[in-house]
């Protein structure tokens, strides 16, 4: 918790405020109202100006999802088996539009911040954490659609299958906690991680499942590839979703990746938090 | 025995300076380049600063204290560190209880939330419930007197409005320790006076205060005791007269020091006199370093010429604490003019009565040449209290204390009847 080379201590406040919290966890706990808020902040400044305003939620993944499907059925097709193209990379590409978004703002979250943090105390996580909850908000919506579309489409609906989808939604957003600590601390030190970030969220896209199916991954690749823990989580997704079926091992990979990303993730923002009101 | 509430125990804070920004680029290139610098011994020279250095005091409940101190003596790293923005390098900091803090303009307000929204972020921020919350909001917009902007983004807010609504958020909340750092003086004179009337009720209330600003007046108004901090040390703590009087005679020291080196550049090293002390006596000529307004004052200049130069001026200014220019007296406008003789002598302006407001105030003294252009040398007397006044908030009350009578006439018929003072001036007691 304390910098390398401090001997300091901080003694334990009183528990009234935000600002007497006695460990980490009721620290988080007492700041709950403040996460509620400052999401909410993010959700209302996004569309304050801005004629569609919440409709965007839904316009970028179905514009990305229009385009691909022109490209993966007209000139490149891409083998989908039964399921339509467009249902197959809209399942997808929600979640991994969750992904990408909330890493980008967490990245900004803290840095976009500095007025508040060199001069009022509070539990720093707010900030990464409630990027990461106003685009939740985006994903829901978008998920909603998603239902629309299979109808559109005719694809049969496994309700039973959503049942799964708050567990491996957990586990998606256990993984992008983890790196969203990390870059968000990150990129007060060094502004890098954020070009850093842009250019392996692009890489990132295409070596996981969105545009087109596992199937299409050479069968010797297929364990390296699975390391992508986002692949793991995609696959489950359609799994439950799309073909009403349990999602397969890859997941208990991608479960334990995001734990492991997590914990590191946490144990370095808390390790470096204390440094950003000093850094100018 | 009280509480005590924050405890400072040997603190020290250290800042890097320059720290390691130096892109890989540059440190490659650098390397590449070779020469006696590769950039890794530049991360070597990096140089530090004690911010703060052993800094320990303590503050009991319900007392307040005054920081002062020049611009980087470490009383914004004190409050920071208070407010837990920013952790000791080392030693040991205790506070207990809410706190709430006021640290430069508009913190903690997101320029594109409207005023209400900012209140409620604020309010969470510094940890109260939503029920609480709403309980205090409408005290804390009456406090801040935004009620017609308080649908309007802060970021369209004056410097004064955000002062107000940060104010009024701040102490709403009924913290049990309130910082206030230096924010006040940007809000105008009548708001100043609200948030001392504010601060006070507090304090009675309580609520521990640390109270950090450049306009010693305010100081005064709030803080029993203050604490002198220079170069991240303290110098020293005691009764807040006091130590204003300790910080001021530095400063005046360190002012005369520039100036006699300034004197020295211009004239290559000869002085033509100095300023040996100034003294504000009484009639009789003691230094009660009390007076009432209606006594008559001796301010008596003490110099010493080294060598005849002619004729010339001085000019003798009364200055209030919080640096307001009371009155100037100048010899050359008022047709006086004196020569100046090798060896010591002294000027002195007698006046009758004083008539200064009750507070504190001090002199300056100057020698100036014939065509008063040219200062000789510069002197201060030592701080003296004008009596007739608790210490409260000064500003309102003007500088000057006229000898006064107050009369009454009234034309009105029925007066005429009721008391047959007609013509007759009414005075006052």
């Amino acid at each position: 918790m304390e910098s390398t080379e401090s001997t300091a201590s901080r003694m334990v406040r009183d528990t009234r405020g935000i600002l007497g919290m006695k460990d980490q966890v009721s620290h988080l706990i007492g700041a709950r109202d403040l996460l509620w808020a400052w999401t909410g902040r993010i959700i209302r400044a996004r569309y304050q100006q801005s004629v569609l305003g919440g409709l965007w939620m839904i316009v970028q993944p179905l514009a990305v999802v229009a385009l691909f499907s022109v490209i993966f059925t007209l000139f490149v097709p891409v083998d989908t088996g039964d399921m339509p193209y467009p249902v197959f990379s809209y399942a997808a590409m929600v979640p991994w539009l969750l992904f990408a978004s909330s890493l980008g703002d967490m990245t900004e979250s803290v840095v976009g911040n500095m007025n508040l943090i060199t001069k009022i105390y509070f539990p720093r996580e707010i900030l990464p954490l409630s990027a990461m909850l106003a685009r939740l908000v985006d994903y829901f919506v978008a998920f909603g659609l998603l239902a629309v579309l299979m109808l559109l489409f005719r694809v049969p609906i496994f309700l039973l299958g959503w049942l799964f989808l708050p567990i491996i939604l957990a586990i998606q957003l256990t993984l992008i906690v983890g790196l969203g600590l990390a870059l968000s601390a990150a990129n007060v030190f060094y502004r890098d991680v954020r070009s850093l970030l842009t250019l392996g969220i692009q890489l990132w896209f295409y070596a996981s499942p969105i545009i087109y199916p596992v199937s299409m991954v050479p069968e010797r690749l297929r364990p390296y590839y699975y390391l992508n823990p986002m692949a793991g989580i995609l696959e489950a997704y359609r799994a439950v979703i799309l073909n009403g079926t349990l999602p397969d091992s890859s997941i208990f990979l991608s479960a334990v990746v995001a734990v492991l990303v997590f914990a590191f993730g946490y144990w370095f923002f808390r390790r470096v938090e204390f440094q950003f009101a000093d850094i100018v | 025995m009280k509480n005590t509430v924050i405890r400072f125990e040997r603190v020290s804070k250290q800042y890097r300076l320059g720290l390691s920004r130096t892109s890989l680029l540059k440190t490659f290139s650098h390397t590449i380049r070779g020469g006696y610098k590769s950039g890794g011994h530049e991360s070597a020279r990096r140089e530090v600063l004690w911010a703060l250095r052993e800094v320990s005091f303590e503050l009991p409940q319900g007392e307040s204290l005054a920081l002062i101190g020049r611009n980087g003596a470490g009383k914004s790293t004190t409050l920071k560190l208070l407010a837990n923005i920013t952790r000791p390098t080392s030693g040991q900091i205790d506070v207990r209880g809410r706190l709430s803090a006021l640290i430069e303009l508009g913190s903690g307000f997101h320029p594109d939330l409207t005023g209400r929204e900012n209140i409620h972020l604020n309010g969470t921020i510094l940890g109260l419930s939503r029920s609480e919350l709403q309980d205090r909001f409408d005290e804390i917009v009456a406090f801040s007197e935004l009620e017609r902007f308080i649908e309007t983004p802060v970021k369209r807010y004056s410097s004064g409005m955000l002062v107000r609504l940060g104010f009024a958020v701040a102490s709403c909340i009924e913290p049990d320790i309130l910082l206030v750092d230096e924010v006040l003086a940007v809000g105008d004179a009548s708001f100043r006076q609200k948030c001392l009337t504010r601060i006070q009720a507090l304090l009675r209330d309580g609520t521990s205060i640390i109270f950090v600003s450049h306009n010693l007046f305010m100081v005064q108004a709030v803080c029993a005791s203050a604490l002198y901090l220079e170069h991240g040390e303290v110098k020293c703590r005691g009764q807040t007269t006091d130590v204003i009087a300790a910080y001021e005679r530095d400063l005046h020291e360190e002012q005369a020091r520039k100036l006699e080196s300034l004197w020295f550049e211009q004239n290559e090293g000869v002085i033509e006199a100095q300023i040996t002390g100034v003294e504000v006596l009484d009639t009789n000529g003691l230094k009660p370093g009390e007076f009432c307004s209606d006594q008559s004052v001796e301010i008596r200049v003490h110099y010493k010429a080294y060598r005849s130069s002619g004729k010339a001026n001085a000019a003798v200014r009364i200055i209030r604490s919080d640096g307001l220019t009371s009155c100037i007296m100048r010899t050359r406008f008022d047709d006086v003019s004196f020569v100046l003789q090798q060896g010591d002598g002294t000027i002195s302006v007698i006046l009758e009565p004083l008539q200064l407001v009750g507070g504190t105030y001090h002199v300056e003294a100057r020698l100036l040449d014939e065509l008063n252009t040219t200062i000789l040398a510069t002197g201060w007397s030592e701080w003296f209290y004008v009596s007739g006044s608790a210490p409260s908030y000064e500003e309102q009350r003007g500088v000057f204390e006229p000898r006064r009578r107050w009369e009454h006439h009234s034309l009105s018929p029925h007066a005429i009847r009721a008391d047959k003072t007609e013509g007759q001036p009414f005075i006052l007691p």
